[in-house]
């Protein structure tokens, strides 16, 4: 068994068990602290007012196939647009949805079905609420067909939500024309350089993940939010010890 | 019933997901199991592709018809031309369509919109100093224009002005916040792949 084998076995093995301790602990009533995170608490109260005020909310899903090493950040996205597909749909104004990947299609298809379901309005759901903009592999276009559906649709809100690039900002200057404020959350250090400057509600690479638990917060997902924690604070203890054998020449 | 339509997702979603994890990890005990496997996984994903064009041409022909959108009619228009003359090449091997259209049509419209990121960044950057006039969007902007100094080619008296922030700045703090935003990804990758794993997050069956 080779070495990457042992230590894959290993970590999963270590952080299965973790969340079925913190699990554990949920059900027996410990409470999760969730560190404040301002961009989901905007999330929500963007997409009301958007509604209030008559105007649709644009969620775009980035360009990670699930089939993609950064599928799971599309299935953060994804369950970003379960819970505001349920809000949406029920006032009668529901979200655009665009995608930049084929794979992520059917799936965003399905949340805002559900979302459709959920509020009773079934009949009112349409396929094609849900627009294939571009394959992953053409950014720019990608970029170009969300900024103009940004300019052409009635759009009070967008949240950029999933694996983008520096094309970022072509859709994030024709939110700013069309004055819709923004939320982005990504995994990629070069989208999140320009979401920076494009908004103040910028969920950064962890932080868009742990979606389910801010937004669902459902034990398995508060377990594996509190993981997350502990497994980081491992994870420095051990950047600090090895730094410093590394410092006084322990591995020379 | 619908818990029971919920159980064949799951077992395919779960037992493909642990056969593809063995495979990759244990490369003797299911030989060629993974590669087949992630072979179905393209072909599932070029099916998706199909239907995303689909998807397209279906709004686009609704907003021309309803509309009279005629940006729509050009998008219609040149995916049936691009859908001809790739055709077309299959059966005229020398005629080479579809390199002509990616070269003389796509490329330069890619390049002239990622020629313009440049000035949508500017404009980013100057709605961040109007929208939060606070320390952070001034070090933000700062930090912009030192990196773009030290990269923009300068006169050979001024080449070593710069130097020092690809030499410490860049490393220290650039690819240390890189790496930081890495290992948090990395750490959510692993919680949020167990629960697709075991089946506790199901994106497949809402």
């Amino acid at each position: 068994m080779s070495f990457n084998a042992i230590a894959v076995i290993g970590v999963t093995l270590l952080v299965g068990l973790l969340m079925v301790f913190l699990w554990n602990r949920l059900r027996q009533g410990r409470e999760v602290g969730l560190r404040p995170l301002p961009a989901y608490r905007t999330l929500r109260t963007q997409v009301g007012r958007a509604i209030e005020s008559g105007r649709h909310v644009h969620i775009t899903l980035g360009r990670a196939g699930l089939h993609s090493a950064a599928g799971p950040t599309s299935v953060a996205a994804l369950t970003a647009l379960d819970h505001l597909a349920i809000d949406s749909c029920a006032s009668g104004i529901p979200p655009m949805v665009t995608v930049g990947e084929a794979t992520l299609l059917p799936a965003a298809q399905d949340s805002l079905r559900q979302g459709f379901a959920q509020a009773g309005r079934l009949s009112s759901y349409s396929p094609i609420q849900t627009q294939f903009i571009a394959p992953e592999t053409n950014p720019l276009a990608y970029a170009a067909g969300v900024s103009n559906e940004l300019h052409a649709g009635n759009v009070g809100s967008n949240l950029m939500l999933g694996r983008f690039g520096a094309e970022l900002a072509l859709m994030g200057e024709a939110a700013a024309r069309v004055n819709a404020p923004q939320v982005i959350g990504s995994d990629d250090s070069t989208a999140l350089a320009v979401a920076s400057a494009l908004t103040k509600d910028v969920l950064i690479g962890e932080e868009l993940l742990a979606a389910g638990a801010y937004l669902q917060g459902k034990p398995w997902q508060l377990a594996s939010l509190q993981a997350q924690d502990w497994l980081r604070w491992v994870v420095m203890v051990l950047i600090l010890v090895f730094g410093i054998l590394s410092g006084i020449g322990f591995f020379t | 019933m619908r818990r029971l339509l919920d159980i064949p997702p799951l077992i395919i979603a779960v037992g493909f997901g642990l056969v593809t994890l063995v495979g990759l990890l244990f490369a003797s005990l299911l030989p060629e199991v993974a590669s087949i496997l992630t072979g179905w996984a393209a072909f599932i994903a070029a099916a998706a592709l199909l239907f995303g064009v689909l998807n397209l041409l279906v709004i686009h022909l609704q907003r021309f018809i309803r509309g009279r959108n005629f940006f729509s009619l050009a998008l219609i228009l040149s995916m049936v031309i691009t859908i001809v003359v790739g055709y077309m090449d299959r059966s005229i091997s020398e005629l080479n369509g579809l390199n002509t259209i990616f070269q003389y049509v796509l490329q330069p419209l890619e390049a002239a919109l990622g020629s313009l990121l440049a000035f949508f960044l500017l404009f980013a950057g100057f709605r961040l100093l109007q929208r939060q006039q606070s320390g952070w969007s001034v070090l933000f902007i700062g930090a912009v224009i030192l990196f773009l100094m030290a990269a923009a080619p300068m006169p050979a008296a001024f080449s070593g002005l710069f130097s020092w922030v690809q030499d410490y700045i860049a490393p220290l703090f650039v690819h240390a916040g890189v790496r930081a935003i890495l290992i948090g990804v990395a750490l959510g990758t692993i919680t949020l792949a167990l629960r697709l794993l075991v089946g506790i997050e199901r994106p497949y069956s809402k």
